[in-house]
């Protein structure tokens, strides 16, 4: 293939998002018009450009069928309206992740899949907790807090981690946790079933339910009826107990719950 | 709604370049080398070289021996960016069906998975067969053994459609404007329909206010119309589809209308 064609392939390929995406003045109005149907006077104040510009812009979007205008307002079709909405959950993707860059950006995000990486916007109020050089267990002692006060709890559990257990056995031996379900691979359910401890207090206790799945568990996934918490592994494959993400908003369950069906299957 | 410039800047100096979004696509997948990606491409080598080079300066991959590697971050930024890619290329590929039609009722949440729709077809009447939307949904319906809908109208044979399923031991679940849920009970028979309610295998809700969608949900399929905008309902045009997604797609969409249904 010539490198002529290979370009106007490419060009052709990415033609849908590029003419909306790098253009600030169109991307910009459609959000604007995103809103509610604005005039061209509401328009010129809230993007501070002159008319023509605008007049501009709104002439490109009315040719694609994005807006219409009715009276003297511009309104979003139904394919804008679509169309925005979409890009406005790009945006909240994008939102989501810088946020929280350092969490996200130095894990393995390979264990979170396609399906549920695309809606990561649902973790937009989440929060990272980090352990520091003067708190070594900051991360994990938030998290020991957050489980305390459950009363369901779900866990897809990727190690084998005693200290964990240790709190978990506590749990279940309490009053306010009533369901303990754990998400855990052959690997791990064959470490708890060698240890007795493990084997009396998790195994054979009835508010415990184990679910053994043949896949590899590359996230650290719990959530409960008011929170839901992550943690990662390093792209070396260690996992990283120093730094937990925390949401406790209705969406971020949801993204949770979403995840571990992913995993369950 | 607006965008800070951060995240506006990322999302053109990704978009802005075909062979940069290429280069991502192929690093997503594998980690490579600059020979590598030209040739799985058949991008000129020179043009990899550089883009590659503006990647790595602006932080979006890391080289590790020979080998450039997608970062975590861009691997999200890339999806994210593919997905709205599918929309567009969603709403494109279906003109016909959304264009000047009435969305109102689809929840914010359907329309943001809304390529979960990809593997859908578009089934449209033709001269000869003007018939075509309502058959192809009658035969997915006397397939079923479960069905929920929500009929905005109803079709003259839907209440026999109701009653076979009923009779054959299956379920109806129904959300139906309040203008029609007298007509629509009074039709059905009423010995199978007293039955089935109080065996609790047919629930008809109804819906208080306009009810401008049409969407079924049946044990294999699913399938959506529109109305359009000037309030008529679409009979010439039905998306439909088989596939795991669209199904879960519509199963969502019903409970948020179901919600809606005050009782």
């Amino acid at each position: 293939m010539s490198t002529t064609e290979t370009k106007k392939e490419l060009a052709e390929e990415f033609s849908g998002i590029k003419y909306i995406l790098t253009s600030g003045m169109r991307s910009k109005l459609l959000l604007a018009i995103y809103d509610g149907p604005k005039n061209l006077d509401e328009l010129r104040n809230e993007l501070k450009k002159p008319s023509a510009t605008i007049l501009h812009g709104l002439k490109e979007l009315e040719t694609i069928n994005l807006i219409r205008k009715v009276q003297k307002y511009y309104e979003l079709t139904s394919n804008g309206f679509l169309l925005t909405t979409n890009m406005v959950k790009l945006i909240e993707n994008w939102y989501t992740i810088n946020k929280n860059k350092l969490f996200w950006n130095s894990h393995d995000l390979d264990g979170i899949p396609d399906d549920v990486l695309k809606d990561i916007y649902l973790l937009k109020n989440a929060e990272y907790v980090a352990s520091t050089t003067s708190d070594l267990s900051n991360a994990f002692n938030a998290y020991i807090k957050l489980i305390s006060k459950a009363k369901k709890l779900k866990i897809i559990f990727p190690i084998y981690s005693e200290n964990h257990f240790k709190h978990l056995i506590k749990l279940v031996n309490g009053k306010k946790l009533k369901k303990l379900e754990l998400v855990v691979n052959e690997e791990i359910l064959k470490s708890i079933e060698e240890n007795e401890l493990l084997k009396k207090e998790l195994l054979n206790n009835k508010k415990v339910k184990i679910k053994c799945v043949k896949r590899k568990l590359k996230v650290f996934l719990t959530y409960s009826e008011d929170f839901m918490s992550l943690t990662l592994f390093f792209k070396d494959g260690h996992y990283d107990d120093s730094q937990i993400l925390i949401a406790k908003d209705k969406n971020a369950i949801k993204w949770a719950k979403a995840l571990e069906k992913l995993y369950e299957k | 709604m607006s965008i800070t410039n951060n995240i506006d800047n990322d999302i053109k100096f990704l978009a802005k370049s075909e062979i940069r979004l290429k280069i991502l696509g192929e690093l997503d997948k594998k980690p490579d080398n600059v020979q590598g990606i030209a040739k799985k491409t058949s991008i000129a080598y020179s043009s990899v070289s550089s883009n590659i080079g503006k990647l790595e300066t602006h932080n979006y991959i890391t080289k590790v021996e020979n080998k450039y590697y997608i970062n975590p971050m861009t691997q999200v930024y890339f999806k994210t960016l593919m997905d709205f890619k599918n929309s567009v290329e969603l709403v494109n590929d279906y003109d016909a069906f959304w264009d000047k039609h009435d969305i109102n009722q689809l929840s914010i949440e359907s329309i943001k998975r809304i390529t979960d729709l990809k593997n859908s077809q578009l089934i449209e009447t033709t001269p000869i067969d003007i018939y075509k939307t309502h058959n192809t949904i009658k035969n997915q319906i006397m397939d079923s053994k479960n069905v929920r809908a929500i009929f905005p109208y109803i079709h003259p044979e839907y209440p026999k459609l109701i009653e076979s399923i009923l009779e054959n031991d299956g379920t109806v679940e129904l959300i139906v404007p309040k203008g029609i849920f007298n007509e629509l009970m009074f039709r059905i028979n009423s010995n199978v329909r007293r039955e089935a309610i109080r065996n609790k295998k047919l629930n008809v809700y109804s819906f208080k206010d306009d009810l401008n969608l049409y969407l079924t949900i049946c044990d294999d399929n699913m399938s959506l119309g529109l109305f359009k905008n000037d309030g008529s309902f679409d009979q010439n045009r039905v998306l439909v589809s088989n596939d795991r997604q669209s199904y879960i797609w519509a199963e969502e969409l019903f409970n948020h209308v179901k919600k809606q249904v005050k009782e």
